[in-house]
């Protein structure tokens, strides 16, 4: 472990530490933000293992896709190949370092931990379903050979590489650029990318297709909705500590970001849907990537940008209580902490 | 697959958007063409706007689609408006019954007997059901119900479509229509013509419906039609082991779920004096059974399912607690076997005491799993001085509780009361060694026997009116059910000469019950109440009465099973006697007494809930005994995602004006819960509290009291968002007390959840979504189904 000296020279005695104050915090009490804390145990409540997900029964489903189905599904297995290490890589190489508080960053090391858990269900997903050797290659990498992922990828890296050079956030300016990596990374990678895919995920399930992949998507997004929405707390504590961060101009570059995220991914779509999919044409797609980007934008307190209703039924289901038959698959309820000790008075 | 890197030239596009006809042609689409054909359904439900499913479908399409394509496309988005509109369930379920219809009619079947013919033709039906359609093909063909079709909810036609019906070997097209597969399995059962067409009448009309293995193999080549199969433990040696993993895989490959108790078998350092190595315990054993169980796979439909049982006592009890835990060595871990404990009461009542608990290698007390009440506690405080290791009783409590709330398995069930009260154990040597997969049915068996029981359910919202009971039509259901299980005993396919020895000695049956929750609600009464209790205490009294009448009836013709001389009845005791329960109908249960004096009983025991999951679907009812889980849930099926709405709710806010999207909005948020329904009145709210909200201890109060009249046991699933050790081990030790035989899973929720997508979000709010004691009741969540293989 290394020490930096600097977390307790940064803050003069009396004066109260901000989370982005440059820095690398030690002290857990008095606690600052126990919703950090909070948020960290609760995900480790959902603990779950690659092991668990029982992809085998999905090659059945395979075989039986149209040639359209099956560009969809290969494009989008090449999409995952890489998304989760690009999240995982801007964790640890610009996050970890900002977040001055060492329960937020217990929250973004279990955060790392998932993301490595979802490379690793991918790896086994691209595994199970490309067999051939030299196709899987391909697919993994889809980065630099697939033109509409590689475009997605170029949005990624140029916001990592935005503050790549950024040891310390000493001025304004560092800070705002901070925010925009953060906002980048919750609202249009991890809330916008992934919440693209796995509409297209759970619009196969809702045609009894891919089960395997559904079931390890339901918990891979159960996962990104606490990652995006302690980004949102991230940046709701910071807005708080030092309003002026988030000005006109901010909020401008907010949308302009959402707006080229939301034109990536419809050129993604557009490349998934290009053979036709019955019952899911491109202009839908687009609406709905519409609709989420005004979903962050109003996580943030900003004005929506496209009025754009879901048009996808099968993704209100995704917010309805899931009962599911343990016949046919395993079910992602369960909680692995419980505490307390035996009695005979508890109410129940 | 493949991984395409190629993109294909996009054709050029059309003025108009043209579909390919089954026959190659293309054509235009038309609007009109699907507004006819959705109108041509929708004579009864005026709540649908044809127009609306129409437009919806071709915003859908793509230029290019096949008429198939676009067929199903109509189908989903009908069903896609359930959640606005019900009634759009009826409707998209006469779609897809009409798409199947043209792919039966396709293959050149206009008829039912045709049907079967065909299907003999591939191999699918057997030979006597197919003679026996041959030589009354007239008959059977009138009986067919054109309108029965009209009944099904979409949820139970797609079921059935997609898993149910027969399917052509090569092409997978469904060879019968949902019709002529109740027909078929009435066909499968019966003696004559007459018999089958009543038969088929009340299944096609929902009121009652048998259980899945019937449903699927009736009238086909291997009429392999039981639910359940209880196996004994193997024996302390490997050839025993391994020929349980061969019968097991052969009970397995038919559609059975598969209990099995491992007891028997010496646990981890144990001496093996063949080689004079330590044993491994049976972790290793275990593993394998689970990786022969996930091998086998039913039809095509399902993997194998299997229950594992052991005793408290065993020295491998707390490995066998973590074998679902999803942490550790995998080598040590069984994803695919449900775990159960058979526990003794001398454990529960060394847990009330804070006593000590010996674990006991069954190498050194070999007798302990044969002996129940006084002559087990003796053995086992003999064999105490023989103890592997002494635990504190309520430190392994508390294992079984924490296993509970992380897996939801590792179900409590009671060795004592389960053989105290069974009619089965009335002579010395009989004992109920273990429950099945869904903890039901508890029968006897042994090394040489396995227990078999095939089950069916009668639908009790189909006998209810907002008057009351009908008791006429309940008998009459009751008297049906039990002639075609009985019957099934007869004509079943063994697939192991365990099973085929001990059913036809025993005879036993498994009447159920589903659509409970309906009842209630139809009549108003809370799940709560006295009245509920009274009433689930009265049906299950008429039921048990009934088949033992006649079953004592069945006795008088052909005789009563013959081990009868062996159960309890023999003896002039019946189910509550054994419970000491008091009877309503007093004259008929003296008349039955007679009756059964003078002939016997055809079958040694008669009803067990069993959880229904599918067949309830199908019916379009609530889960056997169960609560309702939520006012707005999904379904996840092999079949796709399904919205269930409780129409009951629905109708009731309409009647209000409340059926608003801004209400319906309120109650997606709350995930299913009115509680925050500020415009409801209280006792609204109450009858319409799910599972999550209702207090477990009147779901296990109602159990008890309706136990008496159930001579098996009941799939009693628990519910607990954030369960606690505390909470869940007063509430097992309230089950214990109350003369519970068994338990099912134990339901929780998880820590967190899926960020809802659609629902507005409040601007700058954070969405956390942890569910704390505090909120649990009102954030309601995934929760897992209950058990098929049984229904």
């Amino acid at each position: 472990m290394t020490t930096v000296p600097e977390s307790r020279t940064a803050v003069s005695p009396g004066q109260r530490h901000l989370l982005l104050d440059p820095g690398m915090d030690l002290t857990l009490r008095p606690m600052r933000y126990p919703q950090f804390f909070d948020r960290f145990k609760d995900a480790i409540k959902n603990t779950w293992t690659v092991e668990e997900v029982d992809l085998h029964a999905d090659l059945a489903d395979l075989a039986k896709l149209s040639p359209a189905e099956q560009h969809l599904v290969s494009r989008l297995v090449a999409f995952f190949a890489t998304g989760d290490t690009i999240v995982a890589n801007n964790l640890v190489l610009n996050l970890y370092q900002h977040v001055n508080s060492p329960e937020g960053r217990l929250y973004l090391s279990r955060q790392l931990f998932e993301e490595a858990v979802h490379v690793q269900f991918y790896l086994n997903l691209l595994d199970t379903y490309v067999p051939d050797e030299r196709e899987r290659f391909a697919a993994f990498a889809a980065v630099e050979n697939i033109p509409s992922i590689a475009r997605k990828a170029e949005f990624c890296f140029k916001w990592i590489d935005s503050i790549y050079e950024l040891r310390k956030l000493r001025t304004r300016a560092d800070r705002r650029a901070f925010l925009l990596n953060l906002i980048c990374f919750a609202a249009c990678i991890e809330g916008l990318f992934f919440y693209g895919a796995f509409a297209y995920v759970y619009f196969l399930r809702s045609r009894g297709l891919l089960h395997g992949l559904a079931s390890g998507t339901n918990w891979v997004f159960r996962d990104e909705s606490m990652h995006m929405a302690f980004a949102f707390d991230v940046v709701d504590t910071v807005r708080a500590e030092e309003p002026d961060l988030f000005d006109a101009q901010m909020r401008q570059q907010v949308r302009d970001m959402l707006a080229e995220a939301v034109d990536c991914e419809v050129q993604f779509a557009a490349d998934l849907l290009e053979q036709g999919v019955s019952g899911m044409p491109l202009a839908d797609m687009r609406d709905y990537l519409q609709h989420v980007a005004d979903r962050r934008l109003a996580m943030l307190g900003i004005e929506p940008m496209y009025g754009s209703p879901n048009p996808f039924a099968f993704m209100e289901l995704q917010d309805v209580q899931e009962l599911s038959n343990f016949f046919e698959r395993r079910v992602s309820a369960y909680q692995v902490g419980v505490s307390g000790t035996v009695s005979f008075d508890d109410d129940f | 697959m493949t991984v395409t890197r190629e993109q294909a030239e996009p054709e050029p596009r059309r003025q108009v958007m043209q579909v390919r006809k089954r026959n190659g042609d293309a054509e235009p689409v038309d609007v009109n063409k699907i507004v006819k054909a959705v109108e041509r359904w929708v004579t009864d439900l005026d709540e649908i706007d044809p127009l609306r499913v129409a437009t919806k479908t071709i915003s859908g399409l793509y230029d290019g689609a096949t008429t198939a394509e676009l067929d199903k496309l109509s189908i989903q988005t009908a069903a896609e408006l359930i959640g606005a509109e019900p009634q759009y369930s009826k409707l998209a379920a006469r779609l897809l019954a009409a798409f199947v219809d043209k792919e039966v009619r396709g293959q050149q079947v206009a008829s039912f007997s045709q049907s079967i013919r065909y299907a003999h033709g591939l191999g699918l039906v057997g030979d006597d059901t197919a003679a026996f359609v041959a030589r009354n093909a007239r008959k059977l063909d009138d009986a067919v119900d054109p309108a029965g079709d009209l009944r099904f909810e979409y949820f139970g036609l797609r079921t059935v479509a997609d898993r149910y019906l027969l399917r052509h070997p090569q092409t997978r097209l469904v060879v019968e229509t949902p019709q002529y597969w109740l027909l078929r399995v009435a066909c499968g059962l019966s003696q004559t013509p007459g018999e089958a067409i009543d038969f088929y009448r009340l299944m096609s009309s929902l009121a009652y419906l048998p259980s899945s293995p019937t449903l699927f193999n009736s009238g086909t080549r291997h009429t392999q039609m039981s639910s359940c199969f209880l196996v004994d433990s193997p024996r302390d040696e490997l050839d025993s082991i391994y020929e349980r993993y061969h019968q097991v895989a052969k009970l397995s490959k038919f559609s059975g779920g598969i209990g099995i108790s491992w007891s028997r078998v010496r646990g981890r350092g144990a001496l093996i004096r063949g080689t004079n190595g330590r044993s491994n315990g049976i972790v290793p054993f275990l593993k394998t059974l689970d990786a022969g169980v996930a091998a086998v796979n039913q039809g095509g439909r399902r993997k194998g399912a299997a229950c594992v049982y052991l005793e408290p006592w065993h020295p491998d009890i707390e490995e066998f607690l973590e074998l679902r835990d999803n942490t550790g060595e995998e080598s040590r871990r069984t994803h695919n076997l449900n775990l159960a404990n058979w526990i003794p009461d001398e454990f529960m009542r060394r847990v009330e005491a804070d006593a000590d608990w010996s674990l006991i290698d069954p190498s050194d007390a070999p007798e302990l799993p044969d002996l129940f009440g006084e002559a087990f506690d003796e053995a086992y405080r003999a064999a105490e001085k023989k103890a592997v290791r002494t635990v504190k009783a309520r430190d392994l409590y508390g294992r079984m509780m924490r296993t509970l709330a992380q897996t939801g398995n590792g179900w409590m069930t009671f060795k004592d009361a389960a053989n105290r009260l069974s009619n089965q154990t009335g002579a010395p040597g009989n004992t109920i060694h273990l429950s099945n997969l869904c903890t039901e049915i508890l029968e006897v068996n042994n090394d040489a026997e396995t227990a078999v029981c095939n089950l069916g359910s009668i639908n009790l919202s189909a006998h209810v009116r907002a008057d009351g009971v009908d008791w006429d039509k309940l008998r009459a259901t009751v008297r049906t059910a039990v002639v075609f299980l009985d019957r099934v005993i007869d004509i079943n396919y063994y697939p192991a000469e365990q099973a085929a020895a001990s059913n036809p000695r025993w005879r036993p049956v498994g009447l159920g019950l589903m659509g409970l929750q309906d009842a209630l609600f139809t009549l108003r009464l809370p799940f709560d109440s006295a009245e509920a209790r009274d009433l689930s205490t009265r049906v299950q009294e008429e039921i048990l009465l009934t088949a033992l009448e006649t079953s004592a009836g069945l006795a008088e013709r052909f005789g009563p099973h013959p081990a009868y001389a062996q159960t309890r009845a023999a003896h002039g005791q019946l189910h509550p006697d054994l419970w000491g329960a008091q009877v309503t109908q007093v004259e008929r249960w003296a008349a039955l007494r007679d009756t059964i004096a003078a002939h016997g009983l055809r079958n040694s025991l008669l009803v067990a809930i069993a959880p229904t999951a599918t067949i309830a679907s199908i019916a379009g009812c609530y889960e056997c005994i169960e609560p309702q889980v939520s006012n707005l849930f999904k379904r996840e099926t092999m079949s796709g995602e399904f919205l269930q709405i409780n129409t009951y709710l629905v109708d009731e806010l309409k009647a209000r004006g409340l059926w608003t999207a801004s209400i319906r909005e309120q109650i997606k948020r709350a995930e299913g819960s009115v509680q925050g329904i500020a415009e409801l009145p209280e006792s609204v709210r109450l009858l319409f509290r799910t599972a999550w909200e209702l207090p477990q201890r009147a779901l296990i109060d109602l159990a008890a009291t309706r136990a008496p009249f159930i001579d098996q046991s009941q799939s009693l699933n628990l519910f607990m968002s954030a369960p606690t050790i505390g909470k869940l081990s007063s509430m097992y030790l309230h089950a214990w007390k109350s003369g519970l035989k068994t338990t099912y899973y134990l339901r929780s929720r998880p820590a967190t959840r899926i960020q809802q997508a659609t629902v507005a979000v409040t601007p700058a709010a954070t969405p956390i979504v942890a569910v704390s004691d505090d909120e649990a009741l009102a954030c309601s969540l995934e929760n897992p189904e209950s058990c098929e293989a049984c229904q």
